[in-house]
């Protein structure tokens, strides 16, 4: 059964199509990356998910149901606009979240929760008094409390130290691991690379690209090489596009190019300790549909 | 628990906890008499400082009837009979000749002299006031100064001494004009007796006994104290309850508290929610202020002042007022976008509290008069004004109150659903102050 069935949908604010006929599926129990520049249409996106916006046309069924008459207990939502009640202590405010939710006492796992993200020791300080990265896993927390079936989670790591990273991670993770379907957005492309079972990608409130990584990766070929060279390798015969991430290079090779051409070119004018021919990265796929040469491409195309 | 009930519990609890709540459950009732307070430290502490009046008299013949008039009133009124006290300061009176050829040169050198304090003020009666003009049969009457008594000092609009001397000065004029009538002088006491006119309470048949009660006195108290004090607590509850919806909800939208909210609950019942704190916050303060009245009365031996049968209808009031303040203040507060925005949208959403209450007095001189009529029915306004209409004696027609409950009814539920339907747009527009046009449109639309 899907999670999410999203056919046709779109939302426009004044002129503005943030969504434009968007459709995809979510697999129950799999992790669901959205990802796309600023003001592309995931938050929205998500926010429909969750019935805070109605879409204009299209349909959302969250576990076969249309949600549009009220909330869901099962569906935990993390906005990317972290917010609390500033002046509630800690342990009230997760109750409270909790049960506005569920509807049904949720004591023994908030102090759970508390236990596993190491703020059992704040339970009773007020919201205004924790640091930020505190205040995130305090509202991560009321996010996964009662525990959901469906997990949306807006930009969730975003301003949290490594440490705070990893155990936010692995909480996703376990959850997964228990049936729970995720859906999150980021724009850490290494995040949506080693957790995302599958990936979307939404620009200008359209889907541009929407499978798993391999997939999304084939549709590119290997057209990639990685070089570590002593010397520049800009102007090397077939390649369009380089990209220096400081001890690798990453070059893109044309169509029809020949890796070997490049190689023997690269050895006549440098030393070269490192030489590989690998699919694009979700990176440079995200820089090739939303960057700024796409962008010229499109705009030579309208002209 | 109910979503609506289990927002409405977070709400109440974190308000009757925070200091403002109980700070102003104190302060509010303080505020509110402090007018009389001031008043009342007035007669305990009056001013008793002689004032000096100067009398220019074009008449010729008017400055001593007047000067005796006032002498008879010192004596009269100036020290407690029983105590002995004094009660009201000592007028003393200095004639002053005209100076008929340049007036305005004298009165400037009375003026310097108020302003030095050499005199408290001064009169100049004009040289016709003995003979007041007759009224012009198109009803404008505009006395020339030649008629006049002009009073000159810098006391402002609200002069004790000028209400004080106006008395002396028409009986002495009066004395004057009889004398000249040819009136023994020995009866002016009795031509210008005035009249006693006692406020009286309508006679009405006891139910139990059948007999004619006898009528009573009606007080000041009564008549004036109770339903003012009725309706100002009407107002100062439904302020304080309603008041810190517009700004918590703005500061609330400001720190991003909604959309994880919104998620779980649904804007009516997150708007409904915080109505029905407010509600329960200004039941509570209601409970506390008319318990506490109560004991006061009972303490006075005076609970036949309470107005024990308007409470339901003060209650029926509160809420309706509470719900459509805090309604309208949620949703101004969902459409700010800084501090700055809900400052500026307070005045509008105090706006069906503070109008009737400017039109509070004229309504309780005149309560069957057409204003008093048309305001108490206008819905906004029906809760204070067809209470303050209530609570007079006499009251209302038994059917006036319910047909304005059923437009209060209306007019609430209206402002309600309004409410919700900005509640939800404008909560999560963030950096963009929303126009009126904008809460119109978003209150028509969704």
């Amino acid at each position: 059964m899907d999670a999410i069935e999203i056919s046709g949908v779109t939302k426009t604010f004044g002129e503005l199509a943030a969504v434009d006929d968007l459709s995809l599926t979510v697999s129950e129990g799999s992790v669901y990356g959205f990802i796309g520049p600023n003001g592309s249409g995931k938050t929205t996106t998500m926010r429909m998910i969750v019935n805070i916006f109605y879409p204009d046309r299209g349909s959302i069924r969250v576990f076969g149901q249309d949600l549009r008459a009220g909330r869901s207990p099962h569906v935990g939502y993390l906005p990317e606009e972290r917010g609390l009640y500033r002046r509630m202590e800690v342990r009230a405010l997760l109750e409270f979240h909790g049960e506005l939710r569920g509807g049904r006492n949720v004591t023994a796992e908030v102090n759970q929760w508390l236990a596993r993200l190491d703020l059992a020791h704040s339970a009773k300080q007020r919201v205004d008094t924790l640091s930020k990265g505190m205040s995130q896993k305090v509202q991560f927390i009321a996010a996964v409390v009662p525990e959901p079936k469906l997990l949306i989670l807006d930009e969730p790591f975003t301003g949290l130290d490594p440490l705070s990273v990893d155990t936010i991670r692995a909480a996703i993770l376990e959850l997964r691991r228990r049936g729970a379907t995720v859906i999150l957005s980021t724009h850490d492309m290494s995040v949506a690379e080693s957790m995302c079972d599958s990936i979307l990608m939404i620009y200008r409130g359209r889907k541009v690209l929407d499978g798993t990584l391999e997939a999304i990766q084939g549709q590119y070929g290997n057209d990639t090489i990685r070089v570590s060279a002593a010397g520049g390798v800009d102007g090397l015969p077939g390649v369009e596009k380089v990209r220096d991430l400081g001890q690798v290079q990453e070059l893109r090779m044309a169509r029809g190019c020949d890796p070997q051409e490049v190689l023997r070119a690269l050895v006549a004018r440098t030393r070269v300790s490192g030489f590989s021919i690998a699919k694009p990265s979700l990176h440079d796929i995200f820089v090739r549909i939303a960057g700024q040469e796409a962008a010229e491409e499109r705009e030579a195309r309208h002209e | 628990m109910n979503r609506t009930l289990l927002v409405a519990k977070r709400d109440y609890l974190a308000a009757v906890r925070s200091k403002p709540f109980l700070f102003g459950l104190i302060l509010a009732p303080i505020l509110g008499c402090s007018g009389f307070l001031v008043i009342g430290l007035m007669k305990v502490k009056p001013d008793l400082q002689p004032r000096r009046i100067a009398i220019v008299d074009r008449t010729g013949v008017s400055f001593s009837a007047i000067a005796e008039a006032a002498k008879e009133k010192n004596a009269k009124e100036m020290f407690d009979k029983k105590s002995g006290t004094q009660l009201t300061p000592r007028y003393d009176f200095e004639t002053v000749a005209p100076d008929d050829a340049d007036p305005n040169a004298q009165r400037l050198q009375l003026s310097d002299r108020v302003r030095r304090h050499e005199i408290f003020a001064f009169l100049d009666i004009g040289r016709d006031a003995l003979r007041p003009p007759k009224s012009k049969d198109d009803g404008e009457e505009k006395v020339p100064e030649s008629s006049r008594v002009d009073y000159f000092s810098n006391a402002g609009a609200i002069d004790q001494t000028r209400a004080w001397i106006s008395g002396p000065v028409s009986d002495g004029l009066r004395r004057v004009r009889l004398a000249q009538l040819g009136v023994d002088p020995s009866r002016f006491a009795d031509a210008l007796a005035p009249a006693t006119v006692q406020n009286m309470s309508l006679i009405r048949r006891d139910e139990a006994t059948g007999r004619i009660e006898k009528a009573h006195k009606s007080s000041e108290t009564e008549t004036f104290m109770v339903p003012f004090a009725l309706v100002m607590l009407l107002m100062m509850i439904v302020l304080a309850s309603a008041g810190p919806m517009l700004g918590g909800v703005a500061e609330d939208k400001m720190q991003r508290v909604y959309e994880m909210l919104l998620a779980s609950a649904t804007p009516f019942e997150l708007i409904m929610g915080k109505v029905a704190a407010a509600v329960a916050l200004s039941l509570t303060s209601s409970v506390l202020y008319l318990a506490g009245g109560l004991v006061v009365l009972s303490a006075m031996a005076q609970m036949g002042l309470a107005p024990l049968t308007l409470l339901p209808w003060f209650v029926i009031y509160l809420v309706a007022d509470v719900m459509v303040l805090c309604g309208l203040g949620a949703a101004l507060g969902a459409a700010c976008a800084s501090p700055n925005d809900a400052q500026h949208l307070a005045m509008l959403l105090f706006m069906p509290v503070l109008l009737p209450a400017f039109l509070l007095m004229v309504v309780m001189q005149q309560p069957n008069g057409a204003l008093a009529l048309a305001t108490s029915f206008f819905p906004p306004f029906t809760p204070m004004l067809m209470l303050a209409r209530q609570a007079l004696p006499g009251g209302v027609p038994a059917w006036q109150p319910w047909v304005g409950l059923i437009g209060v009814l209306l007019w609430t539920f209206a402002t309600t659903w309004a409410a919700a339907r900005i509640f939800r747009v404008g909560i999560l527009m963030q950096g963009k102050t929303a126009s009126y046009s904008d809460l119109f449109r978003w209150a028509i639309r969704g």
